[in-house]
């Protein structure tokens, strides 16, 4: 009995909870002229796929999309590349430093985004490099990489120094034994840093939003972000844009469920 | 060469922070102490004129308050609700819960831009469910136009923001009851506890570390906000739900004062700063040394 209450409040609140995103959902697939119907109406026999394909008729999203792909996939690879070998370097080396190293990590961490833009900004107008794929891969990969250096150092930890020590003995260089043996065995915790970085370059939106003012370079949040305030009159079209560019982050989410929460508290908790 | 191994494997990463923490910070600085402006492009030495312009400008004392009561009260807010939904997450019902735990933490997935669109679609005065709802039930008068009303403005983009932080709390705080031991409870349980008293005299007290992380941090992260103001009100109607980090945009690159803006990004590093050592602290008491 007492069960039963529980599991009825428990479901009451998740509906509660979704209750945005069912809307949302809900509102992509009516025509528009469901959309401004009052009384609001969860269904409607008319509903159907329409305004996602007149989304990416009538507004640039399929531009936005590849830009968001191409800056994600970039910034991702990058930072892992370059946040890799720094990680390695803290998680097996002891030298002079580290603690100040580490310490301007966990800081930049905390770095109001605000406090850095206008220098960027004034940066990479003076490179020619505002408003390219380039310069905000470059800027998202320097947001990303504190974070990501701090989490591959918990995942390099992790792994015995025993296997690498046998490596070096039958032979292995420092860089061979990183190459052969610690980053095969870091696998999955690399892949779990891959997903985080995606997804912190996927969503964001203050960078991205001040440091490109094309078509041509707009991620998808700022699409969204800035057709929010001009076109409010599809909102079916902006639903369905919000719909399709949140489902890669769920789906990796329910993926890799276990892991994004472990990472999540090993990440805040050090 | 061998000892020099470590230093070059962070010299790539010591690039970009230098790139993105190191160079705008001392740029920012002299900015704020230049006369620069993106129009004329003049640029002359100030002194402190820019930060006596922000500090006598009411809006930045209204921002600063409004990004306060965001920060604090948005954030224990969240941590509130954080911990109701992992206190009925860790009753384990198996299988239900797991699927539970994963619809719950949802929002925390969304990105901030769309979470900001489905809040505000959502709470649109006309054809909103919300506002259907509430009318409907008589709470609040048909049309209510909670976005575009600067009595409700900000406290929309609070709830919001609640809903996509709580979350990561509930995730922190389930990870830490499922840390405590369990020899407590049963302890309690054969002295006869009830349920209020084991969640008063165990699980809180045992809870309080991660807590005040849980705190600080939230408080810096939603100090820092940009996103969820900027997609739902842009600060306004007449600038009632302006936040620090929005005011930056506004004085830069709306009205083209580099100098005031940096004045300001440099005050809200200060503040933040000030902030980042108290969670160093938090954080490091919370350690077993």
């Amino acid at each position: 009995m007492k069960k039963a209450l529980v599991v009825s409040v428990m479901i009451v609140l998740a509906l509660l909870v979704l209750l945005p995103v069912l809307w949302t959902i809900s509102t992509s697939m009516k025509p528009l002229n469901e959309v401004n119907k009052c009384p609001p109406q969860w269904t409607s026999p008319t509903m159907s796929f329409k305004p996602y394909s007149d989304m990416f008729f009538y507004l640039p999203f399929s531009t936005y999309t590849l830009n968001s792909l191409i800056v994600a996939t970039s910034a991702t690879a990058l930072t892992l590349l370059i946040g890799c070998l720094a990680a390695f370097s803290l998680s097996r080396f002891a030298f002079a430093g580290k603690d100040i190293f580490l310490l301007i990590i966990l800081l930049s961490q905390m770095l109001p985004g605000a406090s850095v833009i206008i220098p960027l900004f004034q940066l990479l107008r003076h490179a020619g490099l505002y408003d390219t794929y380039l310069g905000l891969i470059l800027v998202h990969t320097a947001v990303l990489l504190p974070f990501v250096i701090w989490l591959m150092h918990g995942f390099f930890q992790t792994i015995p120094r025993d296997i690498e020590d046998a490596a070096l003995i039958d032979g292995c260089s420092r860089m061979e034994a990183l190459r052969r043996v610690i980053l095969p065995l870091a696998l999955p915790g690399i892949g779990a840093t891959a997903l985080f970085a995606f997804l912190g370059s996927w969503n964001e939106f203050f960078f991205a939003l001040i440091l490109t003012s094309s078509d041509s370079t707009r991620t998808i949040p700022v699409g969204i972000g800035l057709f929010v305030g001009e076109y409010l009159d599809v909102w079916n079209q902006m639903a369905a844009a919000a719909v399709l560019f949140s489902l890669p982050p769920l789906i990796l989410f329910v993926l890799t469920r276990k892991t994004f929460i472990k990472g999540l508290v090993a990440g805040a908790g050090k | 060469m061998k000892r020099l191994t470590p230093y070059l494997l962070l010299v790539p990463a010591l690039l970009f922070t230098l790139f993105v923490l190191i160079y705008p910070l001392i740029q920012n600085l002299i900015n704020s102490l230049s006369d620069v402006s993106m129009i004329t492009g003049s640029s002359g030495w100030a002194g402190l004129q820019n930060y006596q312009n922000v500090f006598e400008d009411a809006l930045f004392w209204r921002s600063f308050r409004n990004t306060a009561v965001y920060a604090i009260a948005g954030t224990v807010l969240a941590l509130v609700i954080g911990l109701g939904f992992a206190l009925l997450l860790n009753l384990k019902l198996g299988k239900f819960s797991t699927i539970m735990g994963c619809l719950y933490t949802i929002p925390w997935v969304i990105s901030p831009v769309v979470a900001g669109f489905a809040w505000k679609w959502l709470l649109n005065d006309n054809f909103g469910i919300v506002n259907f709802w509430l009318s409907y039930a008589g709470i609040v008068p048909i049309g209510t136009t909670w976005l575009g009303d600067p009595g409700t403005a900000l406290l929309s983009v609070m709830v919001a923001r609640v809903w996509q932080f709580y979350p990561f709390a509930m995730v922190m705080f389930l990870a830490g009851m499922q840390s405590i031991p369990q020899e407590q409870y049963e302890a309690a349980a054969v002295d006869g506890a009830t349920m209020v008293r084991r969640f008063f005299y165990i699980t809180l007290p045992n809870l309080k570390a991660v807590g005040s992380v849980l705190l600080v941090l939230g408080v810096i992260w939603s100090f820092n906000d940009f996103n969820m103001v900027f997609v739902m009100t842009r600060g306004g109607p007449m600038n009632s739900s302006m936040v620090l980090p929005v005011l930056v945009r506004e004085f830069s690159f709306v009205h083209f004062d580099l100098g005031k803006g940096s004045a300001l990004s440099i005050i809200i590093f200060g503040l933040l700063t000030t902030l980042s050592f108290l969670y160093l602290k938090v954080v490091s008491r919370g350690e077993p040394s």
